[in-house]
């Protein structure tokens, strides 16, 4: 059969089984900016068959160096109609849910819904741990990617892995208009829709207790292995709560 | 973390560096283990400022300004990046 998803099908860790795998799958992309761009891209390309999109900012002229779901003629729109029709332009296959929101601790849980993995494309620490929070105690796991500058890095959490608060992470951190290289978020945020596919596919070895780390400046990846801090307050809170 | 091993003369503390952290002063630096006792003392010799650091890992688990520095350690420090 010739298809769009041809080429990917002669992989081994897809093949037909791995299709439509996929195609029974959901996943929560928080965040429809720099990193969600590449993100959903790549994961609606994939056939994942349903994508659920938050994201409650509209379109601006400086968003259009790096997020490439939109053009000039969207600025002004809401970003989660805007990037609904290109995303239905791309693969008229899967469903793409629109949640025109901002995630508080409050509408997490409502949000992220029964995801089978979430990607963490946000531009704030404060909601990232969040969502680390709330999968943790779903049980969901979590693709978290950042960017500033020239730099970025990727974590999956879950399992016996860390958060980005077993790390030293903290709300207080969050920064404003944080200066970002299209083709970093782009490096980025591929990493991320990649490792969110090995995971629905049980395909390798995700990234989790390894952050990879990118310099864009030099040029080179680094990969460190990184512990869960037995003293993290989300971690706790998220067992206290979590869902047998 | 740390186990409990003693401080030898002469050996060496490794610090990885990541992101802006590496401007003027490398991807990685090696400090005499001798001269640090703590954590913040390896931020003061590389002139990196206590509030710019969002991760400060010793041998891969978070680590405060007050926790032993040893040697043989594997300290790696990172600003936020956290954008999207």
């Amino acid at each position: 059969m010739t298809d769009r998803y041809e080429r990917q099908r002669a992989l081994a860790q897809i093949g037909e089984e791995g299709q439509r795998r996929l195609a029974k799958k959901q996943v929560a992309v928080i965040g429809a900016g720099g990193l969600g761009s590449p993100v959903l891209t790549y994961l609606a390309q994939a056939g994942v068959g349903t994508l659920r999109l938050v994201e409650f900012d509209t379109v601006g002229i400086t968003n259009l160096n790096r997020q490439f779901l939109y053009t000039e003629k969207d600025v002004g729109r809401k970003k989660s109609a805007a990037a609904r029709e290109k995303l239905a332009l791309l693969n008229s296959e899967i469903l793409v849910e629109v949640r025109d929101a901002e995630l508080t601790k409050e509408n997490a849980e409502e949000l992220i819904g029964d995801a089978d993995v979430v990607v963490s494309c946000l531009d704030c620490i404060s909601a990232r741990l969040i969502v680390d929070e709330v999968c943790i105690r779903k049980k969901i796991p979590v693709v978290e990617g950042g960017v500033s500058g020239f730099f970025g890095f990727v974590l999956c959490v879950g399992g016996d892995g860390p958060c980005l608060e077993c790390l030293g992470y903290d709300a207080a951190m969050d920064q404003k208009e944080i200066p970002v290289l299209g083709a970093v978020a782009g490096v980025i945020g591929s990493l991320q829709a990649a490792e969110c596919l090995k995971i629905l596919l049980g395909a390798g070895e995700p990234l989790y207790g390894r952050l990879l780390q990118y310099d864009g400046i030099s040029g080179t990846f680094d990969e460190i292995e990184v512990k869960k801090n037995e003293a993290c307050r989300l971690h706790r809170r998220a067992e206290a709560g979590k869902e047998k | 973390m740390n186990g409990n091993r003693e401080k030898g003369m002469g050996d060496m503390v490794e610090v990885r560096l990541f992101a802006t952290f590496r401007e003027g002063r490398g991807k990685v630096c090696y400090l005499d283990a001798a001269k640090l006792v703590k954590a913040s003392d390896v931020l003061e010799v590389l002139r990196i400022p206590q509030e710019e650091v969002a991760i400060y890992l010793i041998n891969g688990r978070h680590s405060s300004m007050e926790d032993r520095v040893l040697d043989g350690d594997v300290l790696a420090v990172f600003p936020p990046v956290g954008g999207g």
